[in-house]
């Protein structure tokens, strides 16, 4: 598998390691002991006074998704067991820097740069650790079966794709055409690289924009209704309320592409709860019962970080989308004069 | 789009864009030359540089690399990788014959990774392998 997927495998499910030297000593955040130990902290309030989660965040992490089949029943890691991950973490990405990327040359999973040579290695970037072995919580830490009638809606979906994934930009996944990333979601779920965000609070408003790939999301908190169900976004219509110092997100009025794919109704709540000075802890549930056969809910840290969001401006050099598809039509070309001979 | 691989449920997919569908595997190659300048552009960033090829003439390819926005945040800036810097680019051609490249490895002249060319070093805060 290509880097990429071997990076996304690491965010979703095939496998955890990795960890950057240093953050091996800051140990492991409190986030989900501080909740469950209940307020020993309370936040700073705005102007306006609601609880302040302003500022610039991270939830980069190596905890996946979905728990792996080898961590099946194990819902947490020991305190030993992480540090292990962490250190597991450090030497791979030592291991990375100094001898590359860890593909066959010749091979299509080779084609590609190296991630760590642009900084963009997840353990090259502050670390949101928890003892969590997977995002999804409860015992089972995976995405509940589909539903009979989802399991045909995507069949068919594939179908009519196979075949024609080069045939124009509109077959391109909407990531590779800079429309819409499913890390935005909601649920905000870590990303490859530049897993970053940033919080914004004014009166009667929370705004998150998150960097990949630029978008935010403006969340009233005063108490209106959700837009008409006939009106569908990229990124849903989000209304906010606070239950105490907890922000409570509840957004519908998707589309059925994103942020999960032949998803056509799906509703998310999320709960942000500022639980010390540097961490957010971020829960959600997320339920469409036409497309899984229950409701399913995670959560983790999100953690502080120094300095700014950078724009990321995804269609500014987005040759990668023109190049694709002139490779695919370069590509018939000779299977053509292949044919022909 | 596909979307739906690896775990059989419609979760979020990162998939920029298929970088084996604009390179070819079967063209790899290695290239020394100048930089003419560096796109410092997401959703990846690209080096032009001049390269002579056997008949002493300059030829500019072009080179995508990976978004820039963590290198300015571990301290790259386009200082760092200046015009007329002398690099090497070891990475796969575009199928379609042009003078594009994806650049698996980009190092400057004496074999520094491009990484560990931040000019005011790492910061202290980020995690990064010193």
């Amino acid at each position: 598998m290509s880097y990429r997927y071997f990076v996304f495998a690491a965010a979703f499910g095939a496998f955890v390691a990795f960890g950057p030297a240093r953050a091996a000593g800051q140990a492991i955040s409190p986030a989900v002991k501080a909740v469950t130990a209940g307020k020993a902290w309370t936040p700073p309030r705005t102007s306006d006074g609601q609880p302040d989660l302003q500022g610039v965040w991270t939830n980069n992490t190596v905890t996946p998704l979905q728990r792996p089949k080898e961590l099946a029943g194990k819902e947490f890691y020991s305190e030993e067991e992480l540090a292990a991950v962490v250190k597991k973490e450090r030497q791979r990405l030592d291991l990375n820097l100094d001898e590359g990327r860890p593909t066959e040359p010749g091979t299509a999973d080779d084609v590609h740069y190296d991630f760590s040579q642009f900084g963009l290695d997840r353990g090259q970037a502050k670390m949101a650790w928890n003892r969590r072995t997977s995002i999804i919580v409860g015992p089972e830490g995976t995405m509940p079966p589909l539903t009979p009638e989802a399991r045909k809606r995507i069949a068919e979906r594939r179908a009519q794709a196979k075949g024609h994934e080069f045939d124009g930009p509109e077959n391109r996944p909407i990531g590779a055409r800079c429309i819409a990333r499913t890390n935005v979601g909601p649920p905000l779920l870590p990303t490859a690289y530049n897993s970053n965000l940033q919080i914004v609070q004014g009166a009667g408003y929370v705004a998150i924009e998150t960097e990949m790939i630029h978008d935010t999301r403006i969340i009233p908190t005063d108490g209106r209704p959700h837009i008409s169900s006939n009106i569908r976004q990229w990124y849903g219509d989000s209304v906010g309320h606070w239950e105490g110092d907890t922000l409570v997100i509840d957004t519908t009025n998707f589309t059925d592409l994103s942020p999960f794919e032949d998803a056509q109704n799906v509703h998310v709540i999320e709960r942000l709860t500022a639980v010390d000075p540097d961490t957010i802890l971020y829960q959600f549930t997320v339920e469409d019962p036409a497309m899984w056969t229950k409701p399913w809910s995670g959560e983790l840290p999100i953690t502080r970080i120094q300095g700014q969001i950078y724009e990321y401006a995804c269609h500014e050099a987005n040759y990668g989308l023109v190049n694709t598809l002139r490779g695919a039509r370069v590509a018939e070309e000779q299977a053509a004069k292949k044919a022909a001979k | 789009m596909a979307g739906l691989g690896l775990l059989g449920a419609a979760l979020p997919v990162w998939a920029h864009h298929a970088f084996a569908a604009e390179f070819d595997q079967n063209k790899p190659l290695k290239l020394k030359g100048t930089v003419v300048k560096w796109e410092v552009t997401n959703p990846h960033s690209w080096i032009h540089m001049n390269v002579k090829d056997d008949d002493g003439k300059v030829v500019e390819w072009m080179i995508e690399g990976g978004s820039p926005n963590n290198l300015y945040r571990l301290g790259f800036t386009k200082d760092s990788l200046p015009p007329g810097a002398e690099i090497v680019v070891e990475g796969y051609q575009a199928k379609d014959g042009s003078t594009r490249a994806v650049g698996k490895n980009v190092t400057f002249a004496d074999g520094r990774k491009l990484f560990l060319g931040l000019q005011n070093g790492p910061p202290e805060a980020q995690g990064e392998k010193k």
